[in-house]
């Protein structure tokens, strides 16, 4: 019996049942855009994958704490920022939601330290 | 039809010609202008490639894309800078990889013995290049742009930074919003602080303005690399831009780099006394940068209202001849 491969990314809504899982971080937060949209309800993530948390945990923890260390920590593994999807969800393992992330993220962009090299990915100045 | 349709789908004017007629929106929307922009704008005009002082020594080189041919821009045995085709008549294949001016490479002349050559020119440490077979000459398109540049010690400034932000608009959007400060009271509320917007002025040239801001008394503008006491936004026709700040001793540059129809990249770098950036020079970046959101957020909507198609032309406000000079330099490339 073959054993079935998951995804490495989930997410549901808490209020509704609704889930989606995906290779792709970005696309939860397509998800929860057109979730939220329609009902207002936030999105949390149910599954992650386990080398995202590696690559931000890789320094002493202590000093990883705001949105913008870890976009700082993650944009080195990719080439052209890191997906949004992806910060989310490592912000997720340290209890910010979704949400938050996305508004967290427009108001540090806003005052230019976090820039997008495309759409939806993340590099910090 | 409905009469809101009637009023509001219909073309001021075929052309631009009167100083209120904006550039029609089909012209920002329509995905076969953008490929008559490759030939008849990006293929004819000289377009800023990158700064001599990231290719210094011999042999050093970068590349660069305009409209859809792949450039090397290299420093020579003999010093004097050259651009080239990047691909080889021999192989059919691209000579060297793609290699941005912040990250220049090394590659042999021989290399490019079979690649074909483009011209190159320059304002002081500004390389510019042209595909066209029978060019204006640069000192032409720059104007007085070229002379007051090559007055200022732009060579001894190192690049200190760059920041490529891809944007979803059309690169003439953004373009027409550099170009003007009617937004800039509501847009860009903390630095519009320190202007005095009634003392500022646009000067319009054939194919260069400038945007002259002049600095709240209580601001210090000591620090600047030009004489007048004010910040100095130069544009170049197409997609160049020259900002010299009063507030940092450095200067930055922006490209508008149109990606497709939607979409533009901002290659925006900054250069200082010191490639090394200082705590003041990161925080100056930093603010530049909020000004960059502020425009993006407020372009990207632009956008998306052109897109709906409900405008077809829009009309140009008393001081926005900048903007209308840009659209006409548009009409005027697509009608040659």
């Amino acid at each position: 019996m073959s054993e079935q491969r998951h995804p490495p990314y989930a997410a549901s809504c808490p209020d509704c049942d609704v889930d989606l899982e995906s290779d792709a971080p970005n696309e939860i937060v397509d998800f929860y855009r057109r979730h939220h949209r329609v009902t207002g309800h936030d999105v949390a993530f149910t599954r992650i994958d386990p080398a995202l948390g590696e690559a931000v945990d890789e320094d002493d923890l202590d000093e990883v704490y705001t949105l913008a260390d870890v976009v700082a920590q993650l944009e080195g593994e990719y080439d052209d920022g890191a997906p949004i999807g992806a910060v989310a969800a490592a912000m997720s393992e340290r209890g910010t939601s979704l949400g938050e992330t996305l508004e967290e993220v427009h108001e540090i962009r806003m005052n230019g330290a976090l820039y997008e090299p495309r759409d939806d990915h993340l590099r910090a100045f | 039809m409905t009469q809101w349709e009637q009023a509001r789908t219909e073309t001021v004017s075929p052309d631009i010609t009167e100083p209120t007629n904006a550039l029609p929106a089909r012209y920002f929307t329509d995905p076969e202008i953008f490929e008559l922009e490759k030939e008849k704008i990006f293929g004819q005009y000289w377009v800023y490639a990158g700064h001599a002082n990231t290719i210094a020594d011999q042999g050093r080189y970068f590349t660069r894309t305009v409209g859809d041919r792949e450039l090397v821009v290299r420093r020579g045995e003999d010093g004097d800078v050259r651009a080239f085709e990047n691909f080889s008549a021999r192989t059919g294949e691209p000579v060297v990889d793609e290699t941005p001016m912040t990250d220049a490479g090394r590659v042999d002349a021989t290399e490019l013995e079979d690649a074909e050559e483009v011209r190159v020119d320059s304002i002081g440490p500004l390389l510019f290049v042209n595909l066209s077979d029978d060019p204006m000459a640069l000192a032409e398109q720059a104007g007085v742009m070229k002379e007051r540049l090559e007055a200022l010690p732009l060579g001894e400034y190192e690049h200190g930074c760059r920041i490529a932000s891809e944007v979803e608009c059309n690169w003439k959007v953004f373009a027409g919003n550099y170009s003007e400060c009617d937004h800039c009271q509501a847009n860009h509320q903390d630095w519009i602080k320190g202007i005095e917007l009634n003392d500022s002025e646009l000067e319009v040239n054939d194919y260069h303005w400038v945007l002259h801001y002049t600095h709240d008394a209580e601001v210090e503008d000591e620090l600047r690399i030009h004489d007048a006491r004010e910040a100095q936004f130069h544009y170049l026709w197409p997609n160049f831009t020259i900002n010299m700040y009063g507030t940092a001793d450095g200067y930055g540059t922006y490209i508008i780099d149109p990606i497709d129809t939607g979409r533009f990249r901002l290659i925006a770098d900054y250069y200082f006394r010191d490639g090394d950036l200082s705590e003041e020079e990161r925080e100056f970046v930093r603010t530049s940068r909020q000004l960059q959101e502020e425009d993006f957020e407020l372009v990207e909507r632009q956008w998306a209202g052109l897109k709906t198609g409900a405008l077809a032309q829009a009309q140009l406000g008393p001081n926005e001849h900048t903007v209308h000079r840009l659209h006409q330099l548009a009409q005027e490339a697509y009608d040659a």
